[in-house]
C-alpha cells in the first residue's frame, strides 16, 4: 500500500514533470515557446547551481517533511527545483523515500 | 542493524576490516528499500533489467559515499544523505537509457528570420491571433538567434524547449550537468535583459500565446 501512494506521489502528480520521449516527441512550436517564456519569467539574477542544491538536497527534504516552511528558509534552493527538472525529480524520490522508507 | 546515529555510521564505515563490512551491508539493505521509490513508472520493477540496474546503482552509491564521507556534514540523517546519493545514481541511469536514442534537437534559422523546429496549425487560434503569435515568434526567435551562442541555443532547444533531461543533454554536449545550468542560466538572463531592452516581459510575450483558445 505505501509503495502505491508513493507511486501516486511520485507520478500523478508531478508539477513539472519532464516531458519524456514519446510518439510525435516534438511539441508544438509555441507551446515550446510558452514553456521557453515562462522559465524566463521566472529568471533570477542569482540562482543556485545544481551541485549547490545537491549539497543541502538531503537537508531541504527533511525540513519539508517535518512541515518546516522551506520556501521561505532556503528559497533559493526551492527556486533551482523549481527551474530544474533533473534535480525536481531527484527531490520528489527522495521526498518519498523519506516518507516511506526512512 | 540500521538504527546507529550519524556518529556511528561515520565510525563504522571508517573502521575498516568487519566493522566496515557490517556497515555497508546495513546500509546497502538501507539503500535496497529504498530504490523502488526512483524506479517505480521507469523500467518494469521485477525485470532482468531491473535488478541488474539495482545492482549496479547499490555498488555505485556505497563506492560514492565511501568516497564523499568526509564531505558528509551531519545536516540530515545519515541515511538521508546515503539515499540522496543512490537517487543521483539512479536517476543518471534511468534516464540515460530512456533517451539514448533520441537525438539532441538543433535550432536553426531559416531566411526568412524562423526558427526551423516544427510548426504545428492551431486551430483554436482566429486569423489575427495567429498573425500576432508568428509576428512574436519571429521577435522572438530573431532575438535568440543574436543573443545567444550556438552552444546556448542547443541548450535552451533541448532542455527548456523540448524538456530532455539536463544531465543527458550535457553528456552529449561534452559538458557537467553543472556548467550546462550555468550555460542556460546565462543564456536565459540575456534573453530576459535584451527583451526588456526592447520593452517586452517575458509575460507579455506569454500573453500573446496563452490569449489563444480562451
Amino acid at each position: 500500500m505505501k509503495f502505491k501512494q508513493a507511486f501516486h506521489r511520485l507520478f500523478g502528480s508531478n508539477k513539472q514533470k519532464p516531458a519524456y520521449p514519446q510518439n510525435g516527441m516534438q511539441a508544438d512550436k509555441s507551446e515550446m515557446m510558452q514553456k521557453m517564456l515562462t522559465m524566463l519569467s521566472n529568471t533570477q539574477d542569482v540562482e543556485l547551481t545544481c551541485d549547490e542544491v545537491f549539497a543541502v538536497l538531503d537537508q531541504f527534504a527533511e525540513l519539508a517533511a517535518q512541515g518546516e516552511d522551506v520556501t521561505g528558509l532556503m528559497p533559493l534552493v526551492q527556486h533551482h527545483l523549481d527551474m530544474c527538472a533533473d534535480c525536481w525529480d531527484e527531490y520528489k524520490v527522495l521526498e518519498s523515500i523519506i516518507q516511506n522508507v526512512a | 542493524m540500521d538504527k546507529r546515529t550519524n556518529e556511528e555510521w561515520i565510525a563504522d564505515l571508517r573502521a575498516g576490516g568487519d566493522q566496515q563490512a557490517q556497515a555497508l551491508e546495513d546500509l546497502r539493505a538501507i539503500i535496497l528499500r529504498g530504490l523502488p521509490y526512483a524506479i517505480a513508472g521507469r523500467i518494469a520493477p521485477n525485470s532482468p533489467q531491473s535488478e541488474a540496474l539495482v545492482e549496479e546503482i547499490v555498488q555505485e552509491t556505497l563506492m560514492r559515499v565511501l568516497e564523499y564521507l568526509d564531505t558528509f556534514e551531519g545536516r540530515s540523517q545519515f541515511t538521508t544523505w546515503a539515499h540522496k546519493i543512490a537517487v543521483r545514481a539512479a536517476l543518471t541511469e534511468l534516464r540515460r537509457v530512456r533517451w539514448r536514442e533520441v537525438p539532441l534537437p538543433e535550432m536553426g534559422m531559416d531566411e526568412e528570420g524562423d526558427a526551423s523546429y516544427r510548426e504545428l496549425p492551431d486551430r483554436q487560434a482566429s486569423p489575427e491571433d495567429q498573425v500576432d503569435r508568428k509576428d512574436m515568434m519571429k521577435r522572438i526567435n530573431r532575438i535568440i538567434m543574436e543573443e545567444l551562442t550556438e552552444k546556448q541555443r542547443k541548450a535552451l532547444m533541448a532542455v527548456a524547449m523540448q524538456g530532455f533531461p539536463l544531465e543527458e543533454a550535457a553528456q552529449r554536449m561534452g559538458m557537467n550537468r553543472n556548467a550546462l545550468y550555468k550555460l542556460m542560466h546565462d543564456a536565459r538572463l540575456r534573453l530576459k535583459k535584451r527583451m526588456e531592452k526592447e520593452g517586452l516581459t517575458p509575460q507579455q510575450v506569454l500573453s500573446v500565446f496563452e490569449q489563444v483558445g480562451k
